[in-house]
């Protein structure tokens, strides 16, 4: 009897229980919701000015790890692109910009100061703090936020959480949990978790097909 | 525990200031100290033989710390201006001096004869007039305790230095080759000047005294009544009126009959001290013998010798005392018998010496001239440079003259805590070489006084000490008062004293001078206290009571009024009521009441180490009995700095306690506010800071929580596919990259432009290859740099990239050569980034020194992502280096969700029995999931029976155990593992600073082996012990490739005929030996360059090596 069922779900997070699966295939989706599913973060910097007392490398960190509203399949990864530019094209990367100067008094930088050229990749939310200003300061810099995996770095991770819990091996009972970072929809963590899953299986089986149509082309030659 | 007066400590700490100690010392000596000194000079008299004069010295005034630029004009200055110009922060000296003829004033003029450093926020300080608020517009951390001061732009401490305690006699025995001898010890002081007295009675009884300056032992009687005391009776009622105390004497007196009055004692010395001399002559030595050498602190005048035999006396008394039996020999380490001398007192000393080189100088060169007399003469003939350089010579090298080294040290400014704990830091002048187990030992008397935990491991263990937070550094009181305070009190006089008191009452000391007797010493030792409680006398007084076991030996009360005690503050108990109620505290708490007012009613005391053994103390105000003294304020405050930031400390292994307080000075944190404008060479600091969610009281107290040294990890105890045996820990690469454990590092790196005699000078350029400059880097290293010179801000830099293009002239002139034809060369003396190093260039400042030169600092910083091989700690001494960053997906997880920042081996557990970790672990999860701070004050901290239900109230278990799955395969973990919450510190040691390979590089111009050290490239030694296991192992080729081949393999000629070294001719186009001539027959060798070397040396020496070479088969 095998069975999944959606225990809880709501934007942020899901939960699942799956029954009769073997272990290693939940365990490859809660790994892949936190290092495989592609999502947009601002990756280049160029710093026109800073002047505040946070050194470059921080401050850019900080933009760094954002999190992004990223709709599935929108964009490309940089090295996939066809555009094979450093700079990338609109199908690779959305440029971002922050201009912000301290006119007349203390003032905290936040997420929502980020101007995004994209209506839809944007801060996931207005109030992250980046950096406070004393009067006079200014930053201007404009970013370039790409699609890419928590592999690579965790500002790419979709999830948060990830979990796999055991309820009862003897009947591969097992539950899936994944809290979203706000990028993407838990469910579409899930479901991209899946493909990808899918798709390297796919691209397995094509290694192995091909491998095997070697053999038998080598043997027939022979 | 119910003991809450904690408010009390916060109270006095937070109104006193982590560095009063220097602070009131300093302030003791600009304003009596310097006067004292300047007064025992009083008048320097110029004999000359035509119109002989004096100068009469009088008050001396301390002007505003300022320097004197090159154009002689003075600029106000502050620490900051000092740190950043590499200046000296001081202030100048200006003495009163009058010129007096006939005793007429004929002028009268301030003059400045040097400057004294100045320390920082003490009362001349500039920045003792800034209030708190504006500190940071001024470029100051308002945090910054200030105690040290600021020599050619770096920081220096005078650390407190322990010495036994001055004018008191102690006593004690020693075995020499099998007999015992038994001494009595005096350190008599005044300021700056310092001279021991010794007692000792030898084996057939007889005692002689050792006195400075004297080559020859002094037999007691004689010096007695070389002092002035006649008669055989009035010597030994001086001693002691006890007929068992007088028996004793009978030797002492027996061995210098023939000596009958003072005039034969005077002589009897001076014969002995300078035999051979004039006995005018004699007579003169012997007398300043015994005013000036003999017990200074009595006075060095003839009329204060009667007081001297009576002081002598005392201490015979006290040494045949201990040979009868009647009393114990003193405790050296007992706190009560020492001082700690902080930079008041060391500078007094020093300054002492550099104004009577002064005066002498200044004597010699007016006798000299033998101008006219007046006050610009006098001005002409002082030299400001005689006292301001000693004095910045000495706290800049540490060096104290007279073998005295290490005196000052660098302030330490890797963090908040390590530069507080610095300045609480105490030395012992006992030699580190030798064992001196006493004297490292924990002693009861350190009880509120030095830290039980914080010392160095090794060769300083013990001697270096830490002052525990509650104690508080006695200054010096009027004696006169108290001695007045006395007689009103019924003190008899020693002149009025009858026998029957002398010998049955008790003797009175103030500050180790015998003013009289009283018949009962407890009473009066009681009345003293009361009158000291009611504000009549000063709180810093010590009153201690000395009786002893056997009921013959004299009772003796002391009171001391010297500085440099440690004094703790009690509360006072009233025949077992406690005084200090609920509502009190809460006047203390909401600042309505403070420590001091507690002191002034009485409610509370200081006490030093002598009167504590006077007390019955109780810990906790439910032990409190009728017999009780004195209630303890605060237990945990008898810890330091370093220990007390420690949560739990008393559930871990005490030595682990002490590591850990070692370890928190290497800890990287938030140091300062002022990052930016500090221009320290090395410094760190982390971008992430968190203030420890399991805290200690005196966290907050010392501002440690606003300048936190760490962050609250996620810890997870767990073995971790070995990637954390042996002390590694596995750390989440996924927090890192989220910013966990980030640093800066910034170094400084100046360049000055020197101006050199001659009229040449260094230059700013960029150094070109057309300008005929020697040592030219070539052109890529320059690239960063300006039109000025130098590099240009957020520049990314590397290794050997030049920051400061300089060019100096050349370093000796050469003559003119005639057919030489490029002209005269420049030096490319270019800073360029260290070899190992690189980063971004930060801030460029550019300033003027005092010599006048453009001064150039650039800081470089580089970021520091945790990386493998970085080292971290937890609070409780368990350090371990990072052996693997594991990616989040492959961390184990909590059913939560919760991935461990930290996962530790649990083998680091069991043999160290740090369970206050695991304490840390519970209680900072319980405090993360309440959302509030955890008090781990040490004995008083919250119980984890209290954390428990937090625990349980958030659906954890109690035990701080969860299940976890291996994040790899999702399998659950057949066990529970322990997880909770500790605060991680990075400390300083890092992979970037350490981390060094060579293949072939540098070689030593000597030598011609490969230079030593990661900064020089140098390789790596291959030493005895590997060339053994290469021999043992038969490997010749792999030996004679790393000794020879790799190393210093050189071709040289010897003379086969004669042995000697040969050489080749290059004009004769020949093979030479200069012993043999034509008869030479010269051959080439590969020997180690070493070797040749060697062959040479020899040669210089006179001694011919040779070397006979045989055909090989």
């Amino acid at each position: 009897m095998r069975s999944v069922d959606i225990i809880k779900e709501s934007d942020e997070s899901i939960s699942l229980r799956f029954l009769g699966f073997p272990r290693q295939y939940i365990n490859t989706l809660r790994r892949f919701a936190l290092n495989e599913v592609p999502i947009m973060a601002v990756d280049d910097v160029v710093l026109h000015y800073n002047s505040s007392p946070m050194h470059d490398e921080i401050l850019v960190h900080r933009i760094g790890l954002i999190p992004l509203k990223t709709e599935i399949g929108r964009f490309v990864s940089a090295d996939e692109c066809s555009c094979k530019s450093n700079l990338g094209c609109s199908k690779c990367r959305v440029m971002i910009y922050l201009d912000v100067e301290a006119k007349d008094k203390t003032r905290q930088v936040l997420s929502s100061d980020i101007v995004s050229e994209d209506d839809i990749v944007k801060p996931i939310s207005p109030n992250i703090p980046i950096v406070i200003l004393a009067k006079g300061q200014k930053i201007k810099l404009e970013g370039y936020a790409r699609l890419g995996s928590g592999k690579m770095h965790a500002k790419w991770q979709a999830a948060t959480v990830s979990v796999l819990k055991e309820v009862d091996t003897s009947k591969d009972e097992y539950i899936l949990n994944i809290e979203s970072v706000g990028s993407l929809t838990s469910r579409e963590i899930l479901l991209e978790s899946v493909r990808i899953l899918v798709e390297k299986l796919k691209s397995f089986e094509n290694s192995i097909n091909k491998l095997r149509e070697e053999k038998e082309y080598a043997k027939s030659t022979m | 525990m119910e003991n809450n007066y904690w408010p009390i400590i916060y109270d006095l700490l937070q109104r006193e200031g982590i560095a009063r100690q220097h602070l009131t010392s300093y302030n003791e000596f600009i304003e009596y100290g310097l006067q004292s000194i300047i007064d025992e000079v009083g008048e320097i008299e110029i004999e000359n033989a035509e119109y002989p004069y004096k100068i009469r010295l009088g008050r001396v005034k301390l002007q505003q710390p300022g320097v004197m630029e090159l154009d002689g004009s003075i600029t106000r200055t502050t620490p900051l201006e000092a740190r950043l110009r590499n200046i000296t922060y001081s202030s100048p000296i200006m003495l009163e001096c009058e010129v007096v003829e006939d005793n007429k004033i004929i002028e009268l003029k301030y003059i400045h004869i040097g400057d004294l450093p100045v320390m920082v926020k003490s009362n001349i300080c500039v920045l003792n007039s800034i209030p708190e608020n504006n500190l940071l517009e001024n470029g100051e951390d308002p945090r910054d305790p200030g105690g040290y001061f600021i020599i050619n732009g770096s920081e220096k401490v005078i650390i407190g230095l322990e010495d036994l305690s001055y004018n008191k006699i102690i006593v004690g025995k020693e075995e020499v080759s099998g007999s015992i001898v038994y001494s009595a010890k005096i350190y008599s002081s005044i300021v700056g000047y310092r001279a021991k007295l010794e007692l000792i009675m030898k084996k057939d009884g007889d005692i002689v005294a050792k006195i400075p300056n004297s080559p020859v032992d002094i037999p007691l009687i004689v010096l007695m009544r070389a002092l002035g005391l006649e008669s055989d009776k009035d010597i030994a009622d001086a001693i002691s009126v006890k007929t068992e105390i007088q028996d004793e004497l009978e030797t002492s007196f027996e061995n210098v009959q023939d000596i009958t009055n003072t005039r034969e004692a005077i002589a009897y010395i001076s014969k002995r001290i300078a035999p051979g001399m004039l006995e005018e002559f004699q007579i003169r030595r012997a007398e300043t013998l015994l005013d000036w050498s003999l017990l200074p602190h009595l006075g060095k005048n003839v009329e204060n010798r009667i007081e001297k035999a009576l002081f002598i006396g005392e201490a015979a008394c006290k040494l045949i005392e201990l040979k009868l039996g009647w009393i114990e020999q003193d405790d050296k380490d007992h706190y009560g018998n020492k001082v700690i001398k902080f930079a008041g007192h060391m500078l007094a000393d020093l300054f002492r010496t550099a104004f009577r080189n002064l005066v002498r100088d200044m004597k010699y060169q007016l006798e000299r001239s033998g101008q006219k007399r007046g006050i610009n003469t006098v001005m002409a003939a002082v030299r400001p440079g005689i006292i301001t350089d000693k004095l910045n010579n000495a706290i800049a090298t540490g060096n104290w003259g007279r073998g005295r080294v290490g005196v000052t040290q660098l302030l330490d400014r890797t963090n908040y805590l390590s530069t507080i704990s610095h300045l609480r830091r105490i030395q012992s002048p006992l030699s580190r070489s030798q064992p001196n187990f006493e004297a490292r030992e924990l002693h009861p008397t350190h009880f509120g006084r030095i830290c039980p935990s914080e010392t160095p491991e090794g060769a300083n263990c013990g001697l270096v000490k830490n002052l525990a937070l509650s104690a508080v550094i006695s200054v010096s009181v009027h004696t006169a008062e108290i001695i007045e305070k006395l007689y009103e009190l019924g003190v008899i006089h020693i002149n009025d004293a009858s026998n029957e008191i002398k010998a049955n009452g008790c003797k009175i000391f103030v500050d180790g001078r015998l003013i009289g007797f009283t018949a009962d010493g407890v009473s009066l030792a009681n009345k003293l206290r009361f009158l000291r409680r009611n504000n009549k006398i000063h709180p810093h007084t010590s009153i201690a009571y000395s009786q002893y076991n056997n009921p013959n030996a004299t009772k003796r009360l002391y009171i001391n009024c010297n500085a440099g005690r440690i004094l703790r503050p009690l509360i006072v108990l009233n025949n077992g009521k406690n005084p200090i109620d609920d509502k009190m505290l809460e006047k203390i708490i909401k600042k309505n009441l403070s420590w001091e007012d507690l002191l002034e009613m009485g409610m509370i005391e200081l006490i030093d180490a002598n009167e504590e053994e006077n007390c019955y103390i109780a810990l906790s105000p439910s032990q409190i009995t009728e017999k009780h003294t004195h209630l303890e304020i605060f237990p945990s405050a008898i810890l330091g700095v370093a220990a007390s930031l420690i949560p739990y400390p008393e559930h871990n292994q005490s030595p682990r306690n002490t590591y850990e307080s070692a370890m928190a000075k290497q800890s990287l944190g938030f140091s300062t506010p002022v990052m930016n404008f500090n221009s320290y060479v090395r410094q760190h600091f982390m971008v992430y800071p968190q203030v420890p969610l399991v805290n200690t009281k005196a966290l907050s107290l010392l501002g440690l929580n606003d300048r936190p040294t760490g962050q609250n990890c996620i810890v997870a105890v767990l073995s971790y596919e070995c990637y954390n045996i042996e002390d590694a820990i596995v750390v989440n690469k996924s927090s890192v990259e989220r910013g966990l454990a980030r640093s800066f590092f910034y170094r400084v790196y100046e360049g000055e432009a020197k101006q050199y005699p001659g009229g040449m000078k260094d230059n700013f350029e960029i150094p070109s290859v057309d300008d005929n400059i020697r040592g030219f880097r070539g052109e890529r290293v320059y690239r960063l740099l300006e039109s000025d010179g130098v590099v240009m801000s957020e520049a990314v830099v590397e290794g050997g990239d030049i920051l400061i293009g300089r060019t100096s002239p050349p370093r000796f002139i050469e003559e003119y050569k005639e057919f030489e034809t490029r002209g005269p060369y420049r030096r490319d003396t270019s800073i360029g980034v260290r070899p190992s190093e690189n980063g971004v260039v930060d801030s460029v400042i550019m300033t003027q020194s005092t010599d006048g030169g453009k001064l150039y600092k650039v800081r470089v910083r580089d970021m520091r992502i945790p990386e493998i091989g970085d080292k971290f700690a937890s609070r409780h001494g368990q350090k371990g280096v990072i052996g693997m960053l594991m990616k989040q997906e492959d961390m184990p997880y909590t059913e939560d969700g919760i991935v461990p920042d930290v996962i530790i081996n649990p083998h680091a557990f069991p043999s160290r029995m740090t369970v206050g970790q695991f304490m840390e672990s519970l209680t900072g999860k319980a405090a993360a999931l309440a959302g509030r701070f955890v008090d781990g004050t040490a004995f008083v901290g919250e119980k984890s029976e209290d954390i428990k239900p937090i625990l349980e109230r958030y659906g954890f278990k109690h035990t701080g155990k969860e299940i976890m799955y291996d994040g790899r395969t999702g399998k659950k973990f057949p066990v529970d593992v322990f997880i909770g919450v500790v605060y991680y510190q990075k400390l300083h040691h890092m992979v970037a600073d350490k981390i060094h390979a060579r293949a072939r590089g540098q070689v030593q111009m000597l030598t011609k082996q490969p230079t030593e050290g990661r900064a020089r490239g140098g390789g790596l030694r291959f030493g005895e012990m590997e060339r053994d296991c290469l021999i043992a192992y038969g490997a010749s080729m792999v030996l004679k490739d790393r000794l020879l081949e790799e190393s210093d393999k050189s071709d040289i000629l010897v003379c086969e005929r004669c042995g000697l070294l040969a050489y080749y001719d290059m004009k004769q186009r020949k093979y030479t030996c200069r012993i043999c001539g034509d008869k030479a027959k010269v051959s080439p060798i590969i020997v180690a360059y070493a070797f040749k070397l060697l062959l040479q040396e020899m040669l210089s020496l006179n001694i011919a090596p040779r070397v006979i070479i045989k055909d090989k088969v």
